[in-house]
């Protein structure tokens, strides 16, 4: 699992690339529980190169679900992977969270 | 021993009886008048029992326990100088007292010197016996069996000159010469046997030459004594033991001497034997160091304690690793500035992290800039096999200091703590590993008791069920629960995450489920006596709000059939959708419904994310209700199974019994994911529905 970054103004946008599953997941939860990240307004997450998402990794974006709406900070997934989709949609995320095809819609929201 | 008890029992009072007669026979000597009226005893009492006091006193002194204790030579001389030395003391006042009395009071009268005379006689025997029998502990430390037959031959032998006296033989000149040679030759062999000697450290070998002194002391005052003694007219008494008590002074005398002539000589070794001794004693405490399981801290400091002491150095530092930097972790004279220059110096030079020695400092140009106070370097790298772990750094002030010797002692200490270091850190991992086992023990036998181990029996359904789990034991749980009225409730669920906390969480979802499910004497009418599906998920999750942590999730289906009626309602919370055969359409499909799982919003809000779905099922129709970790189980390419191929395989196996069509998804299941690591729970429900037969067949 590799953790890419990429700022802008007001856009923090992670690259995740390989399988967030119980161990990777840790390294995602440091880069999300720092506090700078809610000094964004957007924080984009790219998972094109992201081929798996455990429970343990769901776990992560749900614990900071609540935080990043208390800061008023935007969390949008984009260009997701079918299967990984999948996932998100049983567990009844997609209604929760802002899933978009592409990193254009992304910005634009 | 009892026989050398009974022996000592017998052999005191019979040498206490030798000495008195001893006594008596030279008084009598010495007063001719008493003797006249009492009569002179023959001269061979006298004899032989002066013959048998000397041998008593030997045997007694033979048949006590052996004076040395482990290898404490130095208390042995030690009594040795008190107790003889004692007697040496009592002789020479005795002498001056019968001298003094004999001066106030000039008298012819021989008694008091004859008496005093006896005793001095029986404190020199017995100060012989003690001294010989101390050396013979000695000879004998650590001695072969060969030297110990020597030593027997020689006491029998000294043994033997007793009878010389006792014979009033006195042998021709040669033959008395090559007697007293031969064994004062021979003592002088045994005198050979200073072993004990490289035991001492320097301290306690200047003790023993002292004693050594102290006791060639009293031994000159009793000989002295006998000489001058043996010239006095006084003398009436017969003259002593002397072939034996010569033989024996001779050699208690040469052995004192030659031990100190040995100690003596060895005292300027004694720094060099103290020194190897030291290396050899902090290698043990090291070696010790690792069976005890100390912490790393403490094995360094151990070694930089050992390392510091053997090599005498002046000043000393310890580099230890810790994530690719290296700094200081122990400091003995020497400031944090000399260790960096000395470090950034070394990695300049490319000898960083290997064994260097430099004697010559201030003539290396480097070094010199660095105007270090210190003449002589050792660096000594501590690695194994697979990484480095520090390095230690020694320094002394003096040039040419250290020694090839000093880099090998220094090198056997440092691999001997990245030993300790390693063996403590595998200890350390089994302990984690041993803890981890035992931790998914319980949670899989939490886990196996919260299973229903019997399925519910009906002639409206049948069900077929297979639960596994995984090595790390995932978290998943099913329940079953009748509800009057011809109703089943079936749960299925699991639990994020993984463990104990994972088999803490379905117990109490379990409890959370027979809680909710409890008639509602309060209800109006039939619908509200039990929650339906999509309340029990609201009030579950409201239930779980506060006793979940906030990364965690539980993800729970509830159906509750109702055969009567042929129909049944679900709510899914996040978990996998309901596979379904339809065997009125004959189609197999997924139930796609919205819902959210449990524990991801903690508000009451939850209830707009979760619906009911109901259905009217038909005889034949099959409902597949499973977990995760059977879509998600992986090939031999990574590639998930995936709902695609859990729907073929209901396809075709739809017309079977439902624990065949278990059966069967489970086969294709295992030959998909054969030689694959099992990741995660697999759970399987698959519920048939039969037309209504009528009950009384049952």
């Amino acid at each position: 699992m590799k953790i890419n970054q990429q700022t802008t103004e007001d856009t923090l946008t992670l690259s995740l690339d390989g399988e967030l599953d119980a161990s990777s997941s840790v390294l995602l939860d440091t880069e999300l529980t720092k506090p700078e990240v809610l000094d964004y307004k957007k924080v984009l997450v790219d998972c094109q190169r992201l081929n798996y998402i455990s429970s343990a990794g769901l776990g992560v974006f749900i614990s900071h679900l609540q935080r990043f709406q208390d800061a008023n900070v935007k969390l949008i997934f984009f260009n997701m992977q079918e299967k990984v989709h999948n996932v998100f949609e049983i567990l009844g995320l997609d209604a929760l969270m802002t899933i978009v095809p592409s990193e254009a819609e992304a910005t634009a929201l | 021993m009892p026989f050398r008890q009974k022996l000592k029992a017998i052999v005191l009072p019979f040498t206490v009886l030798s000495w008195l007669i001893l006594l008596i026979s030279t008084l009598l000597h010495a007063s001719p008048a008493t003797a006249e009226s009492l009569g002179l005893p023959p001269q061979w009492v006298t004899l032989l029992a002066q013959a048998a006091f000397v041998a008593g006193v030997f045997v007694y002194q033979r048949s006590q326990p052996d004076p040395l204790r482990g290898t404490d030579f130095v208390g042995l001389l030690r009594r040795l100088v008190l107790g003889p030395g004692l007697l040496a003391t009592v002789c020479v006042g005795l002498h001056l007292l019968e001298r003094l009395i004999e001066f106030r009071q000039p008298t012819a009268d021989r008694t008091l010197f004859a008496c005093v005379y006896t005793i001095n006689l029986g404190l020199f025997v017995v100060f012989l016996a003690y001294t010989n029998y101390s050396w013979r502990s000695l000879v004998l430390f650590r001695s072969s069996a060969r030297l110990r037959r020597d030593w027997q031959w020689f006491e029998l032998l000294l043994g033997g000159t007793l009878l010389f006296r006792l014979f009033a033989w006195t042998p021709p000149v040669p033959v008395a010469y090559f007697i007293l040679g031969g064994l004062a030759v021979f003592g002088v062999y045994l005198s050979g046997n200073q072993k004990w000697v490289a035991y001492l450290n320097r301290r306690q070998k200047w003790e023993v030459v002292f004693m050594q002194l102290a006791l060639l002391l009293c031994l000159g005052i009793f000989t002295i004594y006998f000489l001058r003694i043996a010239q006095d007219p006084k003398l009436v008494a017969p003259a002593p033991q002397h072939a034996f008590l010569l033989l024996t002074v001779f050699f208690a005398g040469f052995y004192s001497l030659a031990g100190l002539l040995v100690t003596f000589f060895n005292l300027p070794t004694a720094g060099v034997f103290e020194q190897k001794r030291d290396e050899i004693l902090s290698l043990q405490r090291l070696t010790q160091l690792i069976q005890k399981g100390q912490t790393e801290e403490e094995v360094y400091q151990m070694l930089f304690e050992a390392a510091i002491q053997t090599v005498e150095a002046d000043a000393a530092w310890l580099d230890i690793e810790n994530e690719g930097q290296l700094h200081p972790a122990q400091l003995f004279n020497v400031s944090t500035e000399h260790t960096q220059a000395i470090r950034t110096l070394l990695t300049d030079y490319n000898l960083g992290q290997i064994e260097y020695l430099n004697n010559d400092l201030p003539n290396s140009s480097g070094f010199r800039s660095l105007e270090l106070p210190y003449g002589s370097l050792i660096v000594m790298p501590m690695r194994s096999a697979k990484r480095q772990y520090g390095a230690l750094y020694m320094l002394k002030e003096q040039r040419q200091s250290f020694d090839r010797e000093n880099l090998g002692i220094l090198q056997t200490f440092t691999s001997q703590t990245v030993l300790s270091i390693e063996n403590l850190q595998l200890v350390a991992a089994s302990l984690q590993n041993e803890r981890v086992k035992e931790e998914l023990k319980i949670a899989s036998s939490v886990q196996d008791s919260l299973i229903p181990k019997d399925l519910p029996i009906d002639n409206w359904f049948e069900i077929g069920s297979h639960a596994l789990a995984a090595k790390e034991v995932g978290g998943d749980f099913y329940d079953f629960l009748h509800l009057p009225g011809k109703r089943l409730a079936i749960l299925i669920g699991d639990v994020s995450g993984k463990g104990i906390t994972a088999a803490f969480h379905m117990a109490q979802m379990k409890g959370i489920f027979h809680a909710l499910m409890q008639e509602n004497p309060l209800a109006k009418d039939e619908r509200e006596k039990f929650p339906v599906p999509s309340k029990f998920m609201s009030m579950a999750n409201r239930a779980l709000t506060h006793c979940l942590e906030k990364s965690s999730f539980i993800t729970a289906a509830l159906y509750i059939v109702d055969y009567e009626h042929g129909g049944f309602v679900f709510a899914r919370a996040g978990h996998c959708h309901t596979l379904y055969y339809h065997s009125i359409k004959e189609e197999v499909s997924y139930f796609r419904t919205a819902g959210l799982g449990l524990g991801i919003i903690r508000n009451d809000s939850y209830e707009k994310h979760i619906k009911n779905q109901f259905y009217d099922y038909n005889p034949g129709d099959v409902m597949v209700i499973y977990t995760d970790g059977i879509v998600e189980a992986r090939g031999a390419n990574q590639e998930e199974y995936g709902e695609e191929r859990l729907k073929q395989m209901l396809e075709h196996t739809y017309y079977l019994e439902a624990d065949e069509i278990k059966q069967q998804i489970l086969d294709d299941l295992n030959e998909f994911s054969k030689g694959q690591p099992m990741h995660d729970d697999q759970t399987l429900l698959v519920i048939k529905f039969k037309a209504a037969q009528p009950e009384a067949t049952i």
